[in-house]
């Protein structure tokens, strides 16, 4: 014991001298694995130890785990019994003890120590949390640890040392595996011993609803044994009926936004109670607060959920007529959420989807709890796969070889009758004539002329379609390009050209115009199909813009800047405005992507 | 024989059918807590149409009957009462207590156009011997309105009396009476002391406001008049419906109530309530309610309304409502609170709804008939 001791004075990592001292005290016969009466030999040696490091510490009135912390120089060295457990888990990690005999040190000192200190101590095992869940340690110690932290729950005040009990609970579920069953109430039998008592006689002197109240608490009972409910047809309608004069009290009052904030001013994690407070006095008051209206109506929507739960057995299932009294009562619940402030919607979602999940443990226990972890075999395989199929893309990405692929897969995209097509400018401008309708009353804000998209789209269709009305864009502006049949008569008149004008220029584009439309037509044609090709792989969802020029009659019917000048010689805007077209377009075939945004920047410059 | 009508009587099949008839329409036009030393509401006093004056004890009521709110199609319910006896000839419209304590007087007020006042120990007495046999108990107080003289003698009827209020420091009662006059009556001579004359109707309504010892009134005519009981002049003439182009429609002032501090005063009219602040006079809000107002009540800074359907509303000073609880009469006539925040409502079909501050029904029932 007198080499421990000196051995825990000893500085350095327990790895230099750890083993060493364990083998000049007991002069293994192996090595560096000792035999099962060497192990207990030097657990007794240590327990004695430890008890006689604990004892000093309480006579010297320090704190159990600072007992021997020394502070000299700059650095502050372990206490000793921090020291102790140290080496000793080094050595248990090493397997060259038994490998319980840590935990057995553990809750020595556990069982050992005050409260106070007991916090010390679980802060030192939550520390080495890693090394004591090692698949080794664990395996040997599990159900010490378990002891342990069951005796030290047992001892705190459930009410006082939330956190402490808290961090207790943490840690266990970090440390046994997720799908552990020991804490598990694997036949889900209900705690009927939490009783929620309250006052069977009416007080004397105050008036309140009596009956109201005990009908009211009664409903604890089928809340904390609601397998009683589903055996017994008669308690179930004695519940209904309590249930239906509860909910229509909560109906008769619904709660104001204001009360619920009111409720939200208070800290409520510092009044959270976890038992019902039921004094008769306090009913009228708990009748106003959302909060505990909550925790009723969650209640009852925990029992609908356990009562709708299969796979108890088909005896035990309820009967259809059941079934409709709990949906209809379930309906009635969620809405007195819902209207329960504050935030009732969000609260009743959350509510939900817990209990959703609930239903997915329900399930895995009825499996028999399966464990959680996944075998890592499997996962090495599907790793290996994928290390094997590096991905190689002819297009230099996933996309666009994806596109390029569907082109082949579906050869008949382009001629398919369904495609989306350009429409005719009789069908386009529909919308925009309707809006200038004055009798619309259309505000500026959503009349489409101020929708830029639109315009741009439509000069485009106006400029290959109807030359004629795209050339009164110069004089009247976006409105003029509108076909005159569309425009009621009264508006039509505003922007009619001059007849004899009208007829010149249509004359001058028929012979002009065919020329180049044969030209155009010729060098278009193989431009297209090319385009064509990557296009169709959008087809569904492509805008309309870029379908637009996969067409190729339209793109023949588009205006060369040297049309324009012919057409509209007077004016500079016009050219201008047609030769934006054309840069738009050329873009547009460039980066058919980014189609829509170069759309927005010409038409910027046009408009 | 069926078929045999030799003996058969009209009028007593006349009778019958009426009768039946009577008893299904009864109607509850004024309920009263009785006021005792128990802070539990104890007894609860009942004025029907059929003239006759109950008492009912709510313990006992709700002990004998079906907890919760029952549906009353299916359900008889009917309530024993502790005292029972007739009060007026035709229905009797109104009951108070004169004084809050033990020796007070129950008045009543009906369509025979009496006043009557029974000492509330003796009717609580008799309750062993003859609790349904009241007919002998014979009313301390008996005012009868006076009738108007016609020419050549000419005695109108005597006009009923739809209303009445109290004032104990004056020693004062005040009826709002059939013939469009409030009368004010001194309980000690059972002389009349001032007639408030003004309305162009009847009158269905009365509070008295005797911080100010002023009286309001409210009538058939539309308008509801502020009086001044010393000198018997109107005030104040407040018209609510003023401004409604419907007036047709919503010509009566139906109730009127006052807050504890007397300094609000609600009207109801039609589907409408009108608040208005006594000392500013003015009409600070307006709202309307989803059927006609039948009678008002404050509850602290809330307004207890009921009307022409199954619901309780409760309002706030700004008309928004706070809750509605479904009561059992379709069409309810009277609502009375205990200090304690329970509820009674009763109405049409002779029934009573107890309904505690919870907003729970503590106890349904039916009142008994002569």
């Amino acid at each position: 014991m007198e080499v421990f001791k000196r051995a825990i004075l000893q500085p350095g990592p327990p790895e230099s001298f750890a083993l060493q001292t364990v083998q000049e005290v007991i002069k293994p016969q192996r090595q560096t694995k000792l035999a099962q009466d060497e192990n207990q030999f030097l657990e007794n040696i240590l327990r004695m130890l430890l008890q006689e490091l604990v004892s000093s510490a309480v006579q010297s009135g320090e704190q159990i785990m600072q007992y021997g912390q020394s502070m000299d120089d700059s650095e502050t060295t372990q206490g000793h019994i921090p020291r102790l457990l140290d080496i000793v888990l080094y050595l248990c990690e090493k397997e060259h003890v038994e490998c319980g005999m840590i935990f057995q040190l553990l809750e020595d000192l556990t069982e050992m120590s005050t409260m106070k200190n007991c916090k010390d101590i679980f802060g030192y095992i939550e520390s080495k949390q890693d090394i004591l869940g090692k698949q080794e340690l664990f395996a040997r110690g599990k159900l010490v640890m378990l002891r342990t932290c069951n005796q030290l729950l047992r001892r705190l005040s459930k009410a006082s040392d939330v956190v402490f009990c808290g961090r207790i609970l943490t840690f266990l579920a970090h440390f046994f595996p997720l799908s552990e069953r020991s804490a598990l109430n694997i036949k889900g039998v209900f705690n009927t011993s939490n009783e929620t008592k309250y006052e069977k006689e009416p007080p004397e002197g105050i008036s309140i609803d009596f009956n109201f109240y005990k009908t009211f608490w009664s409903l604890q009972e089928y809340f904390s044994n609601p397998t009683s409910l589903s055996l017994a047809p008669t308690k179930w309608q004695k519940f209904t009926s309590s249930l239906m004069v509860v909910m229509d009290t909560f109906e008769a009052q619904p709660l104001s936004d204001e009360e619920g904030d009111a409720n939200n001013l208070e800290d409520e994690s510092a009044n959270f109670s976890i038992k019902y407070l039921t004094s008769s006095k306090l009913m009228g008051l708990e009748l106003k607060d959302p909060s505990f209206r909550r925790h009723i109506l969650v209640q009852c929507l925990i029992l609908f959920d356990y009562l709708k739960a299969p796979g108890k057995g088909d005896k035990d299932l309820p009967s259809e007529s059941m079934k409709e009294e709990i949906k209809s009562c379930e309906e009635r619940v969620r809405k007195l959420l819902e209207l329960t402030p504050p935030r009732g919607r969000a609260f009743l979602h959350k509510i939900e989807h817990i209990l959703e999940r609930e239903k997915n443990w329900f399930w895995w226990k009825r499996d028999g709890c399966p464990p959680y972890e996944k075998q890592p075999m499997e996962k090495k395989a599907v790793q290996d796969g994928a290390k094997k199929r590096r991905p190689r893309y002819r297009l230099g990405n996933k996309e666009l070889s994806q596109l390029w692929r569907w082109a082949d897969q579906n050869p008949n995209a382009l001629t398919d009758p369904q495609r989306v097509q350009t429409p005719s400018i009789m069908e386009y401008w529909k919308p925009l004539a309707e809006d200038m309708d004055p009798s619309a009353g259309i505000e500026a804000e959503y009349h489409r002329k101020s929708n830029r998209v639109y315009c741009w789209k439509g000069l485009r269709f106006s400029a290959r379609q109807d030359l004629e009305g795209f050339s009164r864009f110069t004089d009247h502006g976006i409105e003029g390009v509108v076909p005159l049949e569309l425009l009621p008569p009264d508006i039509r008149s505003k922007y009619q050209a001059k007849p004899n004008d009208r007829a010149k220029r249509a004359k001058k584009e028929e012979t002009k115009g065919t020329l180049h439309h044969v030209e155009e037509n010729q060098i278009a044609a193989p431009a297209t199909e090319a385009d064509g090709e990557g296009l169709r792989a959008d087809g569904s969802t492509a805008p309309m813009e870029l379908d637009a020029i996969a067409v190729p009659a339209a793109q023949g019917g588009t205006p060369t800047p040297d049309d324009l000048q012919k057409q509209s010689s007077d004016t500079d805007v016009g050219q201008e405005a047609g030769q934006l077209e054309a840069d738009a377009e050329g873009e547009v075939e460039a980066g058919m992507i980014d189609g829509e945004t170069d759309a927005d920047v010409d038409l910027e410059a046009v408009g | 024989m069926s078929g045999d009508a030799t003996h058969w009587d009209e009028n007593a099949y006349r009778e019958a059918i009426l009768k039946e008839r009577e008893i299904e329409t009864r109607t509850v036009f004024r309920t009263a807590w009785a006021p005792t030393r128990n802070p539990n509401p104890d007894t609860l006093l009942v004025a029907s149409s059929d003239g006759s004056i109950a008492s009912y004890s709510i313990p006992s009521c709700i002990s004998n009957l079906p907890f919760g709110f029952t549906n009353i199609k299916t359900q008889k319910l009917f309530a024993e009462p502790t005292c029972f006896f007739q009060g007026h000839d035709g229905p009797a419209y109104d009951i108070k207590f004169y004084g809050d304590d033990e020796d007070s007087l129950l008045l009543s007020c009906g369509d025979d156009g009496r006043i009557q006042g029974w000492r509330w120990k003796e009717l609580t007495g008799s309750k062993d011997s003859s609790s349904l046999l009241g007919g002998d108990i014979k009313p301390l107080l008996d005012l009868v309105n006076p009738q108007h003289k016609g020419p050549w003698g000419a005695l109108s009827p005597i006009p009923e009396n739809n209303a009445i209020a109290v004032d104990t420091k004056g020693g004062s009662v005040f009826a709002a009476s059939g013939d469009s006059c409030a009368y004010c009556w001194d309980v000690e001579t059972g002389k009349v002391k001032t007639v408030f004359k003004g309305h162009l109707d009847y009158l269905h309504c009365l509070v008295a406001r005797n911080s100010a010892s002023q009286i309001i009134t409210g009538s058939e005519d539309g308008t509801a008049r502020i009086w001044d009981c010393k000198s018997g002049k109107c005030i104040k003439l407040i018209d609510p419906a003023k401004d409604l182009k419907s007036r047709g429609l919503v010509k009566w002032i139906s109730s009127v109530a006052l807050d504890a501090s007397e300094s609000w005063l609600a009207c109801s009219y039609g589907r409408n309530i009108s608040l208005w602040n006594l000392p500013a006079s003015e009409c600070i809000t307006k709202f309307s309610t989803g059927s006609s107002v039948q009678d008002m009540l404050f509850d602290n800074n809330q307004i207890l309304a009921i009307g022409a359907d199954p619901l309780l509303n409760r309002f706030d000073m700004n008309g928004v409502t706070l809750s509605q609880i479904h009561c059992a009469p379709p069409s309810s006539f009277t609502i009375s609170l205990h200090p304690s925040g329970v509820m009674a409502v009763g109405g049409y079909g002779c029934l009573v709804d107890v309904i505690s501050q919870f907003g729970s029904h503590m106890c349904t029932f039916r009142c008994r008939s002569l």
